[in-house]
């Protein structure tokens, strides 16, 4: 994004095919690998998925054209899935919840912290923190917390702390209203440490007279955080933000280590579901729908994502 | 999404080319049964002792047949982990299955070999078990699965020493064990542990509860496609269950039992610094309990230290009914060896060397109760068999509807009549979509 070179040398290919409008073998033969990997492991994966989702899918083969059947279930007989009324619940609000919540603090956070860092010595130190959990695997960290969250004061540090002021033993992840923000809170600890370091690379790269001259205008520092930093980085804020989305609505493990979609069915969302309607009940016609539901949510993203690339390449 | 099979096509190739002619047990019954190669692969979720005791059989079964039989353990995730076998064109060639639903659902995908395809006679082996108990593993009037070990759900454990410590005595009756309950209480400690974060342990409740204030008859109808969950019944057995499940009695109250786990709730009543008196689980609690994961030491003090007293009678019924739970064999390879292994394990040679092990309970009538190691197993094997009827753990049979999820709401004392409605309408939807 920042790099000069790779769109150069893109515009350097495009010059050389001359527009690119005639067939050519030479391109064939150069795009073929790729293409056959991309044919094999995500345009027939996904052709299968679609069409399986229209049928009862015993043992992940084609058994039993069902027609909607499947579809219909999952939207209006499935509450594990979508519950409508108030408030909703299900997978997939669990999903919007996440989205909202989970994407927006976790750049907000990275964003403060990748400001307030840059004015102090120990900036280096303060990064290193914050991004260590990024280095460790999402099932270790849903391991730690799930012990951190512990309802045993022998086990939990939360509830050891908590018990010092005499509250509790509370037990967030056995409370399905508290379940869901227990865990984007733990979703958010992992993920802060990348939007800190992205977003103070880029914050790095506004230049020192942009900030002085608001400064000589008078701006105090709340507005140039707003009014300066904020616009000049929403570039890099947008891919964080994009990723983050990503990571949503793939999200499954620290669901599957941390609550197995519980208490109750609580805390599910769309990927467990997939999970376990599909490889734990076999109904793989039912899973695939739901997978399906996966892709269509991830399209507009990718869509945002392609136009910005391209965008990007006409600046250029 | 994607599978990879391309070996069943040539095993149903083979297995219609291939004559059977082997001696042991592959060429009584009329199937074409494919000969072996003389090794043969076990699947199921045991580790530990159970492990051990399981290879103590398969060990037998090797000497008497001279057929290698390796054991392979899968401790989580063992219905995906089937099912990706399966697809993969690499199927154990017996698995041991924990749910009748998973069962019943690989019978339908044509994933299992019934026992008639592999030249077993149904009638055969019938005299081996205990009426009913076969039945659990039929799927749409044909025998695929064999009820091979089971485990009593109608025992309350408690510690005797402590009991006589605090002057109080095992329940006979529903009345009885909420007075209990109340005097543990005036004695100054927590009456119940209940790990409700595996919602199992709520669904054992709940099918004991049922059984035992409404009979057997209602019971089958209601883990049946027929059941009705809005049922009146169903509402008073959970009325019944939170007399005794509710925030005063449990420790650490209804938030911290849903957030702790069976074991973890057994370690409360069995550890070293325990903090509540009686759990309610099934028979393997006593193994449990005594093994590494809770206190080792309590072994060797059974009916001292840990003991347990069945679940009582409810207003006067329920007297002599048991739920049990168990795991039942199926066959995914149909050759001679898996034949032969099946049938032996039908047998009271079998049966036997596998209690010895101290980790189950045979089905199997012939089957000296005098082998079981622990008095505690010997007493449990005792309930099942002179039970006046014994019904399979319902939860297991349903086709995969969570009514665990429904019990820890119950649990937290939500509103039960909307949940319920939700539940009939996704069982009935599941139990259509098999």
């Amino acid at each position: 994004m920042t790099a000069e070179n790779p769109p150069v040398a893109v515009s350097t290919t495009a010059t050389a095919s001359k527009g690119g409008g005639g067939f050519s073998w030479a391109a064939l033969f150069f795009l073929a690998p790729a293409a056959l990997l991309l044919l094999v492991f995500l345009l027939f994966p996904t052709v299968y998925t679609i069409a399986l989702s229209f049928n009862r899918g015993r043992a992940g083969e084609f058994t039993e054209w069902t027609g909607l059947d499947n579809w219909i279930r999952l939207f209006t007989e499935d509450p594990n899935f979508l519950r409508l009324g108030f408030p909703p619940s299900g997978a997939l609000w669990n999903n919007v919840l996440w989205l909202v919540f989970y994407v927006s603090l976790v750049v907000l956070a990275g964003l403060i912290i990748a400001v307030m860092a840059t004015r102090v010595r120990y900036e280096a130190w303060i990064k290193a923190i914050v991004f260590l959990p990024q280095a460790i695997a999402a099932t270790s960290l849903a391991v730690i917390w799930s012990f951190v969250y512990a309802p045993d004061r022998n086990t939990g540090l939360m509830n050891a702390v908590l018990g010092i002021a005499d509250i509790g033993p509370v037990a967030l992840l056995g409370n399905p209203s508290t379940v869901n923000w227990a865990l984007i809170a733990v979703g958010i600890w992992g993920s802060v440490g990348f939007a800190t370091v992205i977003l103070s690379a880029a914050i790095k790269g506004i230049s020192s007279e942009v900030l002085e001259a608001a400064r000589v205008d008078g701006a105090n520092e709340t507005q140039i955080f707003w009014r300066i930093i904020v616009p000049m980085v929403s570039l890099p804020i947008a891919v964080v933000a994009v990723t983050l989305v990503v990571n949503v609505i793939k999200l499954f493990d620290l669901i599957f280590v941390m609550t197995q979609g519980g208490p109750g069915t609580s805390s599910r969302v769309i990927a467990f579901s997939m999970y376990q309607d599909a490889f734990r009940q076999g109904q793989y016609g039912y899973g695939a729908a739901i997978a399906v539901v996966m892709v269509v949510l991830l399209l507009p993203v990718m869509i945002f994502n392609v136009r910005r690339f391209r965008a990007e390449a006409v600046q250029q | 999404m994607r599978k990879f099979r391309l070996v069943a096509p040539f095993m149903t190739a083979v297995l219609v080319l291939t004559a059977c002619g082997n001696g042991d047990g592959g060429d009584d019954g009329d199937a074409d049964v494919p000969e072996g190669d003389g090794e043969i692969t076990v699947t199921s979720l045991w580790g530990g002792t159970e492990q051990e005791a399981f290879e103590a059989v398969l060990a037998a079964f090797e000497e008497e047949s001279g057929i290698t039989a390796t054991y392979e353990s899968q401790r989580t995730e063992y219905a995906s982990f089937l099912r990706n076998r399966i697809q993969g064109g690499n199927p154990p060639d017996v698995a041991i299955i924990p749910g009748i639903g998973t069962l019943r659902s690989l019978a339908r995908d044509g994933s299992l070999i019934s026992i008639s395809e592999l030249g077993i006679a149904q009638s055969d082996i019938e005299g081996n078990y205990a009426p009913g108990i076969l039945d659990v593993g039929v799927v749409d009037d044909e025998l695929y699965g064999i009820m091979v070990k089971l485990n009593s759900k109608s025992t309350i454990f408690y510690s005797p020493e402590r009991f006589a410590e605090m002057g109080v005595e095992p329940a006979e009756t529903w009345d009885d064990l909420v007075a209990l309950t109340e005097s543990i209480k005036e004695a100054g400690s927590t009456p119940w542990a209940l790990g409700a974060q595996d919602s199992w342990t709520l669904t054992d409740w709940f099918e004991i509860t049922y059984l035992k204030m409404h009979g057997t008859e209602a019971y089958d109808t209601l883990f049946s496609p027929d059941g009705d969950w809005t049922d009146e019944t169903v509402t008073a057995t959970i009325d019944k269950m939170l007399e005794i499940l509710n925030e005063e009695n449990i420790e650490g109250g209804v938030d911290g039992s849903l957030a702790t786990l069976f074991v973890a709730a057994i370690g409360k009543v069995f550890s070293t610094s325990p903090s509540a008196e009686l759990y309610y689980g099934g028979g393997f609690v006593g193994g449990i309990a005594t093994g590494a994961d809770v206190n080792p030491d309590l072994a060797g003090q059974e009916g001292e230290a840990i003991d347990w007293f069945g679940f009582p009678t409810i207003d006067g019924n329920g007297e002599g009914l048991v739920t049990y739970g168990g795991d039942v064999m199926a066959a995914l390879v149909n050759d001679s060896d898996v034949a032969a292994f099946m049938e032996y394990l039908t047998t009271a040679d079998a049966g036997q060397v596998w209690a010895e092990g101290g980790t189950i309970i045979s089905p199997i009538v012939d089957v000296d109760t005098g082998v079981y190691p622990t008095v505690l197993i010997q007493a449990e094997a005792d309930q099942v068999t002179s039970a006046e009827a014994v019904r399979f753990d319902g939860s297991d049979l349903l086709p995969g509807t969570d009514l665990g999820a429904v019990l820890q709401s119950a649990l937290r004392g939500e509103d039960m009549g909307p949940i319920l409605e939700e539940f009939q309408t996704a069982t009935s939807t599941a139990w259509e979509n098999e």
